[in-house]
């Protein structure tokens, strides 16, 4: 056996520093800013709030028009995410099936075209022309006909055995019912996966508004704090309410499915696949 | 099998087409088309700008990048692979060590795991406003450390020797748990039993590391450089936030960004330099590439 070089109380020690004060710290800081005055921020920047409040976190809502922009963000990211896993299964399950011809052809293209330039350019000039930019059904159609998520599904639907395809069409199932009742409640874990995935990378998507919807009113809330951040300079109480704001329904969502995601990943999950770097929204450079 | 089960025989061989035509479609549009399209617009003058021309000039966005503006290139150039190359490397030193500290069992290790992993869900909206926050020269924690640590002030993000270490550093912060979680992955992918070989072997703590643990995670290796690098070679968002690209961290995403959408609208620039953007990527990636499965199969 390896000899272990540290106690082990040394080494949980060690490993809470690490994880406390270098990764938590930041966020934990940013947080106690919220809670104090102005006027208590400029005596003492750096210690605990003194006095404490809760004004910021009101005045940040009304001032920062968070209330509407958090709804555009879960517009921003529910409905792509849902599109794009449905198209996705029915792009995937042919492809992976080899229900059509020249299906590995397809199927090879669409791996090469992952490595073609960033088109954030001419995407913005083609929003334009269609009339999909600066609109909130035109921001939906650009982020929802991806077909993001295919290749994770073109290996998943492999596992599902064939075999129910031509038992079910024999039993007179149509194609459309097939997908719906039986092939997706199949991948219910790789679709939950990715719908987690897909909509923390929506929600917190910053470029993609920045380029496509210049009237606030569209702004998602990510769009809204960077524009927030700059028009309150030095306010720090105001900035890190805002902040806590847009950043407190990740928040919760990590924590509950905290679980799932990390060990998801440490356990294997990221080989093949392309983990958390998941969907590349359309046009965006990475 | 060129046709699925389902359907009468007159649309067995439609169905799988029809299934595939509206992503198909979608992404023909809104994928496959602003890719190629990029190639076409490098080509161009165009503001974008309702009622303003698009100039079809050849190569000239490329000649002023190598004549006229190759300063500012050539500058961005640099600071690209110096962040490319920097983050790589110290993202994966930091991913390893942590990952070799955390393997371990228990509930307390799994929120620690946990916690390292978390700032990586943020955007980098959020994430750039607590960096702003704790690197303000006047009111920041860090400037008071450095007046205890320097005796003397710095701007911190808004100084060009400090700005862009600064970017790197905060890359790192936010993805260093994502690279951990890859080298723990591999790591328990390695059987114990080879340890205990090495043991009996005589190897002590640091040449069973050498050559048990560091050839056998030899494919997290290659997943995880592959992964960063081309992350950090993609990333501009967190720079925007961060410096807006000022003080000597304009990289050549961040100035083909600028350039597009940065108040000039020079469409046809930005484009050139999004195909600059894509050069590098494919040398650096097919580098990468094949010099790491090479040294999988030789270790």
């Amino acid at each position: 056996m390896r000899t272990n070089p540290l106690r082990a109380g040394t080494r949980n020690l060690l490993c809470f520093g690490i994880a406390a004060l270098l990764f938590a710290a930041p966020l934990v800081y940013l947080f106690l800013q919220a809670f104090k005055t102005f006027t208590g921020f400029l005596q003492d920047p750096t210690g605990l709030p003194h006095p404490w409040t809760l004004e910021n976190f009101g005045a940040a809502w009304t001032q920062g028009d968070f209330g509407r922009q958090m709804l555009n963000s879960l517009v921003y990211a529910v409905v792509p995410d849902t599109v794009t896993l449905i198209l996705g299964v029915f792009l995937a399950f042919p492809v992976s099936r080899g229900y059509f011809r020249r299906s590995n052809a397809v199927y090879a293209f669409f791996v090469f075209s992952g490595f073609l330039p960033g088109g954030l350019i001419p995407l913005f000039i083609e929003a334009q022309a269609l009339g999909l930019y600066n609109s909130m059904p035109g921001y939906l159609i650009l982020t929802s006909l991806s077909g993001a998520g295919f290749f994770f599904f073109v290996g998943y639907i492999k596992g599902i055995p064939r075999e129910i395809d031509e038992a079910a069409a024999l039993d007179g199932c149509g194609y459309v019912r097939f997908i719906f009742t039986i092939i997706i409640p199949q991948m219910k874990p790789a679709l939950a996966t990715f719908a987690i995935f897909g909509f923390v990378h929506a929600w917190n998507n910053l470029i993609l508004p920045l380029v496509m919807l210049s009237d606030q009113k569209l702004w998602p809330v990510t769009r809204g704090l960077y524009s927030f951040f700059g028009e309150h300079t030095q306010n720090w109480p105001l900035i890190a309410a805002g902040t806590f704001i847009v950043a407190a329904p990740i928040l919760l969502l990590f924590v509950a499915l905290q679980r799932h995601l990390v060990e998801g990943v440490a356990g294997g999950a990221a080989f093949g696949t392309q983990g958390v770097a998941v969907p590349a929204e359309p046009g965006e450079a990475r | 099998m060129a046709a699925g089960p389902f359907g009468t025989r007159r649309t067995r061989r439609l169905i799988p087409w029809a299934s595939i035509a509206i992503p198909g479609i979608g992404w023909l549009l809104f994928g496959l088309y602003p890719s190629l399209a990029t190639v076409g617009y490098s080509f161009t003058q165009y503001s974008g700008l309702p009622g303003t021309p698009l100039n079809v000039c050849g190569l000239c966005n490329y000649t002023a990048a190598f004549t006229s503006l190759s300063a500012q290139v050539w500058e961005s150039l640099q600071v690209t692979l110096v962040y490319v190359v920097g983050v790589t490397v110290l993202q994966n030193v930091a991913g390893l060590g942590l990952a070799l500290l955390l393997n371990r069992p228990g509930r307390s290790y799994t929120v620690y795991r946990a916690l390292i992993f978390m700032p990586q869900i943020f955007s980098v909206a959020v994430v750039g406003a607590v960096f702003a926050l704790i690197l303000d020269p006047f009111t920041g924690p860090a400037a008071t450390a450095w007046k205890a640590l320097f005796g003397s002030t710095t701007a911190f993000l808004g100084d060009s020797s400090l700005a862009l270490p600064l970017v790197m550093l905060v890359n790192i912060w936010m993805f260093a748990g994502y690279s951990m979680l890859i080298y723990i992955a591999g790591l328990r992918n390695i059987p114990k039993p080879v340890y205990e070989a090495a043991a009996l072997d005589g190897a002590g703590r640091w040449r069973a590391f050498l050559h048990v643990t560091w050839p056998l995670l030899a494919p997290a290796t290659t997943v995880n450089v592959f992964l960063t690098a081309m992350g950090a070679l993609g990333e501009y968002a967190l720079i925007l936030v961060l410096t807006g690209g000022n003080f000597g961290t304009k990289t050549l995403g961040l100035y083909m960004f600028e350039s597009a959408f940065g108040g000039n609208s020079q469409l046809g620039y930005g484009s050139m330099l999004a195909m600059l953007q894509f050069l590098l990527t494919l040398a650096i990636g097919g580098t990468l590439l094949f010099t790491l499965r090479r040294r999988e199969i030789q270790l």
